[in-house]
């Protein structure tokens, strides 16, 4: 059974889809440089417009059930991608309060977030996955595999992450967080930028004139270094393998890699390589979270979603903030390339080594 | 909506009322450097994967409330003014045990992380079921919460056991028959995100070795 994405949206730093598409292609990166979080340190944030995560996860999920051909999600499987789940609004109190008394335990963890979307929706049954930066890529990955073996018709993949005091600061004590708007790829990039978002994409069994494939999915662990990719790159070359090898494709049938790209040194340093060793420059790459920021538990959602709007719109992204390219063997546009574009691959990858490569693609 | 049966090769459990004494880290764990950096839930999931026989392939981990000392370390950095630990950071994220195992057995197969609030063993289970029939291989399935923080007291209404885990290993079979439905045990102050894993691993130890799951 194959599986379709039929419907989607989203809400982060440079808006809704269309206003990050357009964001995108017009090199307009929508990072806020905001010195509210880290005492007398600037930080380059992605910062949604919004009142709160709850609310948001509402208004998306609507517009996603309202486009699609379902009358309710009573037969749909909800799967969530989250790092943080309700820890924004748990920590918040625990600032204000110094105690615990006032949290709520079920309003912390991942499934504070299934559960207010399961009571607004009526979903059959909800899971979260959580494996970090990945988390929503590996809700794909799961909800790809779900429909092969004929489980469920209609499986609906959150990727929902708000921006956490803690998780800026801990970037920040990693050495990671950059204080401007990050340059992915570029021989000078200072680091990523923390970012939040919400994103919902409708994967079903069925397909309409609007569907794109998930054609393939891979995973992998790196074995290696809880924060540090493995320098010889072989979890990424390993996971981008898996989906290529699961969607039945070959290595020159890929139009375009977008790529995980957070302008950290070790990740962008790692997946050129492992870019490299695949496919060389035959294959388009670029990293649109120079426009998004890094929007974490999110962002496999995000980018597939943008990854279905580069195969529908027939336009390869260019890179964002990009001035020198560290590592030559590797194709990144700096204008928009327009192609027919028949398949993509976007790469999650996450702390502990964990890595996902979806593979989405033209419907045959 | 799909059911398949799973054969239940292997199962392991712990929990203590505060602290697990012994969970075995010199011998799981040679490495000094590496020891130290363990979090509680990385200890607990490694202890019960060697119970298991368990060292290579798909895990699938499941837990609520996840690295809880480590996140309490960070709000209270942040509220004292202080630099966060980068360690106490890195090891903060859901994924933390599970990475743990990949790094200290060179197990380079998928890690994926549950969490679904007090149902978060029974979607463990279902998905380390479906990882087993896609892929045709033997699944770890893992449910751990280590809850033992300082002032814990302050939101815990209902665990009397404070640290607690629960494993078995587990292949796919199409073949429905014989199967059992997951029986409802239930352990007096168990938190119910360990539920329905606890319930397998005594089905087990009872000499149910196949059991229904709807993916």
């Amino acid at each position: 059974m194959k599986s379709y994405i039929n419907n989607y949206e989203l809400l982060c730093d440079a808006g809704d889809t269309d206003n990050l598409m357009e964001a995108i292609y017009a090199k307009k990166s929508a990072i806020t440089v905001s010195e509210d979080y880290i005492k007398d340190q600037k930080a380059g944030l992605g910062i949604m417009q919004y009142d709160n995560i709850y609310d948001t996860l509402k208004d998306v999920v609507a517009k996603v059930l309202e486009q699609s051909n379902l009358e309710n999600f009573h037969d749909t499987l909800l799967i969530l991608g989250s790092s943080v789940g309700g820890m924004q609004e748990c920590e918040e109190i625990f600032y204000s309060q110094r105690s615990y008394k006032n949290i709520n335990p079920n309003r912390y963890s991942m499934n504070a977030l299934t559960d207010f979307l399961e009571k607004e929706f009526g979903f059959y049954d909800s899971r979260a996955v959580s494996t970090a930066c990945t988390s929503s890529a590996n809700a794909l990955l799961l909800a790809k595999r779900l429909i092969s073996v004929g489980a469920y018709e209609n499986i609906l993949v959150v990727g929902a992450d708000g921006l956490c005091k803690s998780t800026v600061m801990g970037f920040y004590a990693l050495g990671v967080l950059a204080d401007r708007a990050c340059t992915p790829f570029d021989k000078n990039r200072n680091g990523m930028n923390v970012a939040e978002a919400v994103g919902a994409i409708l994967v079903q069994n069925s397909k309409n004139n609007q569907s794109i494939e998930i054609k393939g999915v891979g995973a992998s662990s790196d074995a290696y270094h809880m924060t540090n990719p493995d320098p010889q790159a072989t979890g990424a070359v390993s996971s981008m393998n898996a989906a290529v090898k699961d969607a039945g494709i070959r290595l020159d049938e890929v139009s375009y890699i977008n790529a995980h790209g957070t302008a950290t040194l070790a990740n962008d340093r790692v997946e050129s390589l492992a870019i490299e060793k695949l496919f060389g420059k035959s294959v388009y790459v670029s990293s649109t979270k120079a426009i998004t920021g890094h929007t974490l538990g999110a962002a496999g959602a995000i980018e597939a979603i943008i990854s279905c709007e580069v195969i529908k719109r027939s336009m390869i992204p260019p890179q964002t903030g990009l001035s020198e390219l560290e590592n030559q063997n590797i194709k990144v546009p700096t204008q928009t390339i327009k192609m027919d574009i028949k398949n993509v691959i976007s790469n999650s990858f996450a702390f502990g080594g964990n890595n996902a490569s979806i593979v989405l693609g033209v419907v045959k | 909506m799909k059911s398949i049966a799973v054969n239940i090769i292997s199962s392991a459990k712990i929990y203590a009322k505060v602290k697990i004494d012994d969970l075995e880290e010199k011998r799981l764990v040679p490495n000094m450097m590496m020891r130290r950096r363990l979090t509680r839930n990385a200890k607990v999931l490694l202890y019960l994967s060697d119970k298991c026989g368990f060292n290579s392939g798909k895990v699938v981990y499941g837990t609520c409330f996840s690295e809880l000392e480590e996140t309490a370390k960070i709000a209270n950095a942040v509220l004292d003014g202080g630099l966060l630990s980068p360690t106490s950071f890195q090891n903060s994220v859901y994924n933390t045990a599970p990475s743990y195992f990949s790094l200290i057995n060179k197990d380079k197969d998928e890690m994926i992380t549950i969490s679904a609030g007090m149902k978060t063993s029974r979607e463990a289970i279902k998905t380390a079921a479906l990882q087993s029939l896609v892929s045709g291989q033997r699944v770890l399935c893992v449910c751990v919460e280590c809850i033992n923080i300082k002032n814990i007291q302050e939101i815990n209404r209902c665990a009397n056991y404070l640290e607690a885990g629960a494993a078995f290993v587990l292949e796919a079979d199409e073949n429905t028959s014989g199967a059992k439905e997951i029986e409802d045990i239930k352990t007096e102050g168990m938190m119910d995100s360990l539920k329905e894993i606890m319930s397998v691993v005594d089905m087990h130890e009872r000499l149910n070795d196949k059991i229904l799951v709807e993916l």
